[in-house]
């Protein structure tokens, strides 16, 4: 229980980054749950590991709020695999996650800056 | 698990998407040079705990709802724990109301719709009726008749026939009366019953005397110890050796719905009633018949039309009257109990319903008084961030939760109470079977019914909370007097709905209950006390006509010959027993009207039989001793019979063609009650018992004084003759006649009960909420009375609103119950649908029981010491 407990609150202190970092993934096209993550961990050099206890449990939560739509395909090697495709909605919510994204980091931004400019000055 | 079917599915695709992942994982390592095994244990070490991960991602299978309704309940839960006087009261109500509807559910479930236990598909199955359509026809059609239809359709998939009866088990110490039918050989295929033991009737064996029988399941369990070997055994029925070629599964009881049947045997199994197997027009067999699939019942009649518009060319003599074929569905057969099931419970269900509206507008109505002292919590929860949806869910699950605890209590409750329809039946000679059934049909009507009682609990307040503003609430809360407006419109609303839906309880009940009155003071036309009945089976126990004849003048002798016997006479039939005779009689000279039935009523009874019984003879005489066999046929006509056949002419001399034998009128009965009080008058002949003795041997004693008292004597003078005579119903007439207002009993019964509810619901409903209202505005009166208000004022004040409400109430609910009362009009007697006594004292009652409820709340107010009140608030 004590470890099922640690991954539930690495979900909650991901979700919303998380959702929006695998909307973001599959806005390039449908990709399987490993796909995503080679994805994510190409696309940041190495930095974003993504676990997979937080990665299904995500998707599977994005499948069910309908950002995400699932199919059974056969990969290029011959794997069948599930593959997930952002839908209409997902779209919609990535945009305003996006959004929310901006504004956090540029409040976060200018907090820091002016902390850093004052312990300067 | 928690998760239902779809849950398996779901877990095995995880699976094979996580086996996916690593064998793309190990597919990439091995690419870049790894060695299978190093590659395999360095992606699942990557990969971490393949359990746990399955295990947080199926937590996100719609597990969310599932909490959100397990929060939504245990907060409910915890609600109805924190008021346990409104928990209490509004379940017990609401378990009231719902057993209601499921005790008469239950009851109609017993009948009505399982027509025939034990049979396949009984909703394909119809019951033939010929001639002008009756309530409680006789048996309509002959053998021969039968067989033509049943070969010559093109509708049905089979047509079965039965005639039902009684006979005497006899071989044993005393001989015994069983309820016996005759039926055609295909009788159980039809109706897709199995044996549990041999085997049934083969086709061949139909027509012909084959001395077989089959045991009903409770009679080889009661009377044959279920003996495994019986099939093969013989047994005497009535004196003759039958054999037992199987017995019937447990609980299949016949074809009549409603009667039970303990043995059958073919039409003709002993070849002595060669006579009605032969002859078109002894119409003696009841006939059903299963649709073929995809054939409608207008199609089927027809059908059947066509081929009866032959035979009654072809025979055109034993065919007079009206022959059209009309089919009615198993549910509301004319033959056995549900012709009269279909004419009452379907109105008492109706009934019900209303009972369990009034009883949710009344739970609301508390509901909706403790939602106001609840705003402020709900205005809490909201402004943290709770959206109205979510207190819509809260509040409906609230009344759902209520409401399925009193769906339980109802569930309970009922399986009691559907067995307590078999209470109304009084002491009869038929083989009634009628309960209620407690099955999943009535389980589902009553969490269906609970279900949606709970949602109309919930339903307003929950309509309310969505749109009460929650900072506004915050607010205003301490000078919120009643609520706000548009509460005090709801709660207005629902009071005049209670006083609505109560007042045509009341006066259906009113109706009912003067009905069952008017049934008991109305005078028959015969003598019901100071008389006694005995039943003689002479006919089933085997006797030959010679000795019977003998052992019946034995009987008039002995019993006559009894202390305190004032008149004996021999009949077969008794009045108002629900039993009834019909016969085609042909009066002499009569050209009946084309499709004129000429069945008529008609009963044996013997010399002194009149006056036992106090009918008055209007000209001629009563049958005498001297009409015996050897003498000339003579016969008696009621009234209505000498108008119907010789209007305006003596009746007396006239001649009746009956049973193929001309018979003279000897005399003029008056006319008297044959089945209802209600029924309008039919012709009745009466035949001479010595001349044509019937078929059952009824003896009738006037008693001097209480004829329960003489029971044991004329059983023993009976059995002084030879012991071996089957006596049984030795009842009073008064007793036998309660037959036929068991309907009214019912009715009035369950329509007293529920008005009863009805009146209380209203009552209380209308209390709470005045009483309420004026606690709310204690401070107001408080002021005005400062002000220098009287108590008059005050008591006016108060009482203006509630009888405002009252009045409102009474007058829809009038437009309504004198709407309602039309579909009860048929069920009435000697009072009309809107009889003004019953209106005028209804809505008096109920108003001044509202009044009462108005003026408890109003003299508390009016005693309020000013200085207090306005403190208060």
């Amino acid at each position: 229980m004590g470890e099922k407990d640690q991954y539930k609150n690495r979900i909650e202190l991901l979700q919303g980054t998380l959702d929006m970092l695998i909307l973001q993934t599959l806005q390039w096209g449908p990709q399987h749950g490993y796909g995503i993550v080679q994805a994510l961990r190409l696309r940041s050099g190495d930095v974003l590991q993504v676990e997979t206890g937080s990665l299904y449990p995500a998707l599977h939560r994005l499948e069910r709020q309908d950002w995400v739509q699932s199919e059974w395909k056969q990969s290029e090697s011959k794997q069948r695999a599930r593959y997930y495709r952002i839908t209409a909605k997902g779209k919609k919510q990535l945009a305003s996650d996006l959004g929310r994204w901006e504004r956090i980091v540029e409040a976060v931004g200018s907090v820091m800056y002016v902390k850093l400019k004052e312990s300067e000055s | 698990m928690k998760w239902g079917f779809g849950f398996l599915r779901r877990k095995r695709e995880l699976q094979e998407e996580i086996d996916a992942h690593l064998q793309m994982a190990i597919a990439d390592r091995v690419e870049r040079g790894e060695t299978a095994e190093k590659a395999r244990q360095a992606a699942s070490r990557e990969f971490g705990n393949i359990l746990l991960v399955q295990d947080v991602t199926r937590d996100m299978w719609g597990q969310a709802w599932l909490e959100q309704l397990g929060r939504d309940i245990g907060y409910a839960l915890r609600q109805l724990r924190k008021s346990p006087g409104f928990t209490i009261t509004a379940t017990a109500m609401l378990a009231v109301a719902i057993c209601a509807n499921s005790t008469i559910f239950s009851w109609i479930d017993g009948t009505m719709l399982r027509p025939i236990p034990g049979a396949r598909d009984t909703g394909d199955l119809v019951t033939l009726q010929r001639g002008e359509r009756n309530f409680s026809p006789t048996p309509p059609f002959s053998y021969i008749d039968y067989r033509d239809l049943r070969d010559q359709n093109h509708t049905f998939a089979g047509m079965l026939a039965y005639h039902n009866d009684w006979i005497a088990l006899t071989g044993g110490a005393q001989p015994e009366r069983v309820y016996i039918a005759n039926v055609s050989a295909n009788f159980f295929n039809v109706l897709g019953i199995k044996p549990v033991l041999g085997r049934f009737f083969l086709p061949d064996e139909e027509s012909r005397a084959v001395p077989n029988v089959i045991l009903g399941y409770s009679l080889w369990k009661t009377r044959y110890a279920k003996d495994p070997q019986i099939v093969g055994k013989s047994i005497e029925v009535s004196r003759h050796p039958l054999t037992v070629i199987g017995v019937a599964p447990e609980g299949f009881v016949g074809a009549a719905p409603g009667l039970r049947d303990d043995l059958w045997v073919t039409l003709d199994p002993l070849g002595n009633d060669v006579w009605r197997m032969t002859h078109r027009d002894s119409d003696w067999l009841i006939v059903i018949g299963r649709l073929r699939p995809g054939v409608s019942r207008g199609q089927a009649a027809q059908d059947l039309d066509t081929v009866m518009h032959h035979l009654v060319v072809a025979y055109p003599d034993q065919h007079l009257g009206d022959n059209r074929i009309t089919l009615d569905p198993m549910w509301r057969s004319p033959f056995g109990a549900n012709g009269y099931m279909a004419a009452t419970l379907p109105i008492l269900l109706a009934f019900a319903a209303v009972v369990l509206l009034l009883t949710c507008a009344n739970v609301a109505t508390l509901t909706l008084v403790r939602f106001v002292s609840r705003r402020r919590e709900l205005a809490i929860r909201q402004s943290l961030g709770a959206n109205r949806m979510q207190l819509v869910r809260q509040m409906m699950t609230e009344g759902v939760a209520l409401s399925s605890i009193a769906g339980g209590m109802a569930l309970v409750l009922t399986s009691w109470t559907s067995k307590t329809f078999a209470w109304f039946f009084p002491a009869n000679a038929a083989p009634l079977v009628l309960n209620g059934t407690m099955d999943h049909r009535v389980m589902i009507g009553i969490a269906v019914s609970s279900l949606l009682a709970g949602m109309l609990c919930g339903a307003l307040p929950a309509w309310r909370s969505s749109h009460a503003p929650a900072n506004e609430v915050l607010k205003a809360e301490s000078a919120s007097v009643s609520g706000g407006s548009r509460n005090r419109k709801l709660l207005n609303g629902l009071v005049v709905a209670q006083i609505a839906l109560s007042l045509p309880l009341l006066l259906c009940s009113g109706l009912f209950l003067r009905t069952l009155r008017n049934l008991a003071d109305a005078n028959p036309g015969f003598e019901q006390d100071h008389v006694l009945t005995a039943s003689v089976g002479l006919n089933i126990a085997g006797y030959s006509n010679d000795e019977a004849q003998l052992i019946r003048h034995k009987i008039l002798d002995r019993v006559s010959a009894l202390p305190g016997v004032e008149v004996a006479a021999l009949t077969d039939w008794i009045p108002m027993t629900l039993i009834q005779k019909r016969n085609d009689a042909y009066p002499e000279g009569y050209v009946p009207r084309p499709h004129e039935s000429l069945l008529v009523e008609n009963a044996e009874v013997g010399p002194r039989y009149f006056e036992s019984l106090h009918i008055p003879i209007l000209e001629g005489r009563e049958f005498t001793l001297n009409d015996d066999e050897k003498a000339p046929r003579v016969i008696i006509v009621d009234q209505t019979a000498a108008r119907h056949y010789w209007p305006g002419q003596d009746p007396l001399g006239k001649r009746l063609r009956v049973w193929g034998s001309l018979h003279t009128v000897v005399g003029v009965a008056k006319n008297s009650t044959h089945t209802f009080v209600n029924e309008s008058p039919e012709p009745m002949v009466y035949i001479n018992y010595l001349q044509h003795p019937g078929y059952e041997t009824m003896v009738q004693v006037k008693t001097a004084g209480n004829p329960v008292d003489m029971e044991p004597s004329v059983e023993q003078a009976i059995h002084g003759i030879d012991a071996r005579l089957p006596v049984f119903d030795v009842r009073s007439m008064r007793e036998s006649t309660q037959m036929a207002s068991t309907f009214a009993v019912i009715e009035s019964t369950l329509a007293g009960m529920f008005a009863l509810i009805g009146l209380v619901l209203a009552v209380t409903g209308i209390y709470g909420v005045v009483a309420y209202r004026t606690q709310m505005r204690t401070h107001e009166i408080g002021i005005r009375m400062a002000l220098g208000a009287s108590r008059v004022d005050v008591l006016r004040l108060v009482l203006s609103q509630g009888l405002w409400l009252t009045g409102i109430g009474l007058a829809l609910g009038l437009a309504f119950a004198l709407g309602l009362t039309r579909i009860i009009v048929r069920l009435l007697y000697g009072i009309g649908a809107n009889d003004p006594i019953i209106v005028v004292s209804v809505v008096m009652l109920l108003g001044a029981m509202s009044l009462a409820a108005c003026y408890l709340p109003a003299h508390r107010a009016m005693r309020r010491n000013p200085v207090t009140a306005i403190r208060e608030l």
